[in-house]
C-alpha cells in the first residue's frame, strides 16, 4: 500500500469522476441539440466550456501526482 | 522526430568520415610519420563525432524512455546544441529555453502579420484572406459572448488564442518545444488575464461598485450580515480563476508532450534489441497521438480564450444592467 500504488490510483479515481460528469454533460448537450438543431452552435460552445471545466479537475489531480512523484 | 534528426546528423557525419578518409589517404602518399599523426587525429575526430551521435540518440532515448523523477520530454534544438557544442552560451540558452521558444513564436507571428499588413489590399490575396478569416471568426466569437461593447477586448483575447494555439502546436514539430508545457508561461498568461479583468472591473463599476460586487451585492439586512462570509468566498473564487486557467493549460499540454515522449521512447525501446541501423532507430508508434495532441492544443487554446471572455463578461455585465 505504498506511494507507488496510491498515487496513480488517485488519478484513476479522478478520471472516473470526470468520466461520469463529462458523459452526463455531453449527453444532455446532444439531447438539447437534437431538440433544437438551429441552436446547435451555441449549445456546442457551451458544451466545450463545460467539458473543459470538468476535465480540469482530473488535470489538477494529475498535476498533484506529478509534483509528488 | 528523432529519426529525422538522427538521419540528418548521420548524413553530415558520414560525409565528414568520407572526407577524413580521403584526406588520410592523400597524406599517406607523402610522409610516413606525418601520416600516422594525421590519421590518429582524424580518427579521433570521427570517433568523437560518432560518439556524439550515439550520445544524442542515447539522450533522446533516455529523456523519452524512463520517467524516473524527471518528466520525460523530447529533446529540442537548444538541447542538441548544448550536447554538440558545450559552452557557456549553450548553457545560458538551456537555462532560458522556455522564454526563448516563446520569443520565437512571438517573432514568427509578428513577422507574418506585419508582412501581410504592409501589403494589404481591398480585395485580399490568399494570405490576407486567411488572416481575415481568423480575425473575423475570433471577433464573432468574442462579440457573441460580450456584446457589442466587447469589441475593444477582441485584440487582447484574439491574440491570446492565436499565441497559445501556435505555442501549443509548436511542440509537435521535430526539435521544437512548446513553452506552454511549463507552468511559468501559463501562469504568466493567466496573471495577465486576471489583472486585466480586475482593472476592467474597477473601470466598469467604479471602486465602490467593485468592492460591492465582492461583498455579494447585498441588498437587504440579511445579506449585509452575510458580508463577512461572502467577502473571503468571493476573493478565493477570484483567485481560483487564474490558478485554474494556468493549471488546466499547463497540465493538458505537458501531459500531451509527455505522452508523445513516452511513446517515442517505447518505439525506440521495441527495436533496440535487434540493433537497428542508425538511420531507423525505432517504430514511430507516437503518430496517432500527434493527432490527439493537435486536437488538445486547439481545444485548450479555445477554452483559455473563452474562459477569459466569460470572466470579462462576469466583471463588466453590471454595466449592461444599467442600460436595460
Amino acid at each position: 500500500m505504498g506511494a507507488e500504488l496510491l498515487l496513480p490510483l488517485t488519478v484513476a479515481i479522478a478520471a472516473v469522476g470526470s468520466g461520469l460528469g463529462l458523459g452526463k454533460a455531453v449527453g444532455m448537450a446532444m439531447e438539447a441539440m437534437g431538440r433544437q438543431p438551429e441552436a446547435a452552435g451555441k449549445i456546442q460552445t457551451g458544451m466545450i466550456i463545460g467539458a473543459a471545466f470538468i476535465e480540469a479537475l482530473t488535470i489538477y489531480a494529475l498535476v498533484a501526482v506529478i509534483l509528488l512523484k | 522526430m528523432i529519426e529525422k534528426l538522427v538521419l540528418v546528423i548521420n548524413n553530415a557525419l558520414t560525409q565528414t568520415q568520407e572526407h577524413a578518409h580521403d584526406v588520410t589517404e592523400h597524406i599517406t602518399d607523402t610522409a610516413l610519420v606525418a601520416t600516422d599523426h594525421a590519421a590518429d587525429t582524424l580518427h579521433a575526430v570521427a570517433g568523437h563525432a560518432v560518439d556524439t551521435l550515439h550520445a544524442v540518440a542515447g539522450h533522446a532515448g533516455e529523456a523519452a524512455g524512463h520517467g524516473g523523477g524527471h518528466a520525460p520530454e523530447l529533446p529540442n534544438w537548444l538541447e542538441l546544441a548544448h550536447i554538440l557544442f558545450p559552452s557557456s552560451i549553450t548553457d545560458w540558452l538551456m537555462v532560458w529555453h522556455v522564454p526563448i521558444f516563446s520569443a520565437v513564436v512571438i517573432l514568427f507571428l509578428s513577422f507574418f502579420c506585419i508582412k501581410v499588413y504592409r501589403k494589404r489590399t481591398l480585395i485580399p490575396g490568399k494570405l490576407q484572406n486567411f488572416l481575415e478569416f481568423i480575425v473575423e471568426a475570433l471577433s464573432n466569437l468574442i462579440v457573441g459572448i460580450l456584446g457589442e461593447h466587447g469589441r475593444k477586448y477582441v485584440p487582447f483575447l484574439g491574440t491570446l488564442f492565436v499565441y497559445i494555439f501556435v505555442m501549443n502546436v509548436m511542440g509537435l514539430f521535430p526539435g521544437m518545444f512548446s513553452s506552454t508545457s511549463k507552468l511559468n508561461t501559463t501562469l504568466a498568461l493567466a496573471i495577465c488575464v486576471f489583472l486585466y479583468v480586475q482593472l476592467e472591473g474597477i473601470k466598469a463599476q467604479g471602486l465602490w461598485g467593485y468592492i460591492f460586487h465582492f461583498m455579494g451585492s447585498p441588498k437587504s439586512a440579511v445579506e449585509w450580515c452575510l458580508v463577512p462570509l461572502n467577502f473571503p468566498l468571493h476573493i478565493i473564487g477570484e483567485l481560483a480563476k487564474p490558478i485554474s486557467l494556468s493549471l488546466r493549460l499547463f497540465g493538458n499540454i505537458s501531459g500531451e508532450d509527455m505522452l508523445l515522449a513516452i511513446f517515442v521512447g517505447l518505439g525506440i525501446l521495441m527495436t533496440s534489441a535487434f540493433h537497428p541501423p542508425a538511420w531507423l532507430p525505432g517504430i514511430p508508434l507516437h503518430v496517432p497521438f500527434i493527432f490527439l495532441a493537435l486536437l488538445t492544443s486547439f481545444v485548450q487554446a479555445l477554452v483559455f480564450t473563452l474562459l477569459s471572455t466569460i470572466y470579462f463578461s462576469l466583471m463588466t455585465h453590471h454595466e449592461e444592467e444599467e442600460h436595460h
